[in-house]
Formats: structure tokens, C-alpha cells, sequence
């Protein structure tokens, strides 16, 4: 039951697929700051049976970056009280750098 | 004693590569700034954009969640600094689902050759 922060773009490093291999059942991810980036329809290669459900972006860092338009239908759009709301539900949250 | 080493003369141009995204960091801003600067002192100035730098002319960006500026405004000057000629890696294009009719500004599309070809005939170039 984590909650999953990541703030790099997909594209940067091998750090999505570490983060898909440490996403469990019950876990959720929530992609703020530069992450918002994996939110783009087959950026992230985010295999959509592994995440279906238990995945969001932050409205505000996707608004900023001209990406609010442009999310992949599978994914949560959440806004700054939906992330708190996250992180009273999740016990545990890991930030993925 | 003649200078071996590969100098660029003062009226050559200089290519700003920006490979960081916006609002994430502030590479890019200090890339597009010292392009800004290097324009105002009269030098010809290009700029390529790899990578995440792609990122950088999304069209639709806003202020941050904290109202940070963000580098659209900036972008949006270049042409009054005279500097037109933007670059952007078509497969970086290609690999995060984007077309030219995303992005906010003309731009020259290159393949991963042309890149090599630019970076080879730019002597005088920053990475941001």
C-alpha cells in the first residue's frame, strides 16, 4: 500500500522501469512535477494493465506545462486536495528521483 | 606560433543545445538566457532543442502552481532577438508522441544524422 511520487520525465533515466518493478497490488503513482510528462498517451510505455486505475497527474504541474489537454484517457487527472487526500489514504508514500 | 586549436571566429554562430524541460529546472532558462545575451551582443545564435529540451516549446504552457514564470515568455522573444533558426530532433519528437503542430514555434525538424551534422559544423556551442 505505497503511494508512488515520481518527478522525472520518463525519458531521463531507467527510472520508470525501476519504479514499475518496485509497484505492488494496492499501490498507486502519481506522476507530479516533470513526471507529468509520462501522463502523455505511450510516453511512458506505463504498461496500462499494471497501473489501470492506480495512476494520476497533478493537475496543477500538468497545467503549467501545457499537458492538461494532452493526458492519456487511463489516466486520473487529481488536483493539489485529491494528492492530500492521497496521502492520508496511503500510510506509506516513496519519492522516486 | 599558430593556434591549432579548432577557434571560432567572432562572427561564426553560436548553438545553444537545451535538452531540460520547462518548469522542472532551471537549465533551460539559463540556456535561453545566455541565447537572449549572446544575441544582444550582436552575435548569431541557434538553437537546438534535444531530448527533453522538446518539451520546452509545448504549446499551452501556463504559470507554475506557485506562479513561476516558466520559460514560454522568454521563448516568445527570440524573434525580436533576431533568433529564428530552431532545431528540434525529430525522433525525440517521435518518442514522447509529439508533432511540430504541438509546439508554439516555426521550427526545423532534423534527423539523428542532421544532429550530428549540426553539432559537427557548430564549433562554437553550449549545452543547457
Amino acid at each position: 500500500m505505497t503511494l508512488h511520487l515520481i518527478i522525472r520525465t520518463p525519458h531521463s533515466s531507467g527510472i520508470f522501469a525501476d519504479l514499475l518493478d518496485a509497484f505492488a497490488d494496492g499501490d498507486y503513482l502519481l506522476l507530479i512535477e516533470d513526471g507529468c510528462y509520462a501522463a502523455l498517451p505511450g510516453a511512458a510505455g506505463l504498461d496500462d494493465a499494471v497501473v489501470a486505475g492506480r495512476i494520476g497527474v497533478l493537475r496543477e504541474d500538468a497545467e503549467s506545462r501545457g499537458l492538461l489537454a494532452r493526458v492519456a484517457p487511463s489516466i486520473e487527472i487529481v488536483d493539489m486536495d485529491g494528492f492530500v487526500a492521497l496521502t492520508e489514504r496511503f500510510p506509506k508514500s516513496l519519492s522516486w528521483f | 606560433m599558430t593556434d591549432t586549436t579548432q577557434s571560432a571566429s567572432s562572427s561564426e554562430a553560436l548553438l545553444i543545445v537545451l535538452r531540460h524541460p520547462p518548469h522542472g529546472s532551471s537549465w533551460l532558462r539559463e540556456g535561453i538566457d545566455v541565447a537572449l545575451v549572446a544575441a544582444a551582443f550582436g552575435r548569431e545564435v541557434e538553437l537546438l532543442f534535444q531530448g527533453d529540451g522538446v518539451f520546452a516549446l509545448l504549446e499551452g504552457q501556463a504559470a507554475g502552481a506557485l506562479d513561476q514564470k516558466g520559460t514560454h515568455p522568454q521563448l516568445k522573444m527570440l524573434e525580436m532577438y533576431d533568433i529564428e533558426r530552431l532545431w528540434v530532433s525529430q525522433r525525440d519528437l517521435d518518442r514522447r508522441g509529439l508533432t511540430v503542430d504541438d509546439l508554439m514555434l516555426p521550427v526545423t525538424t532534423l534527423d539523428p544524422d542532421g544532429v550530428a551534422a549540426l553539432h559537427a559544423a557548430r564549433p562554437l556551442s553550449l549545452i543547457f
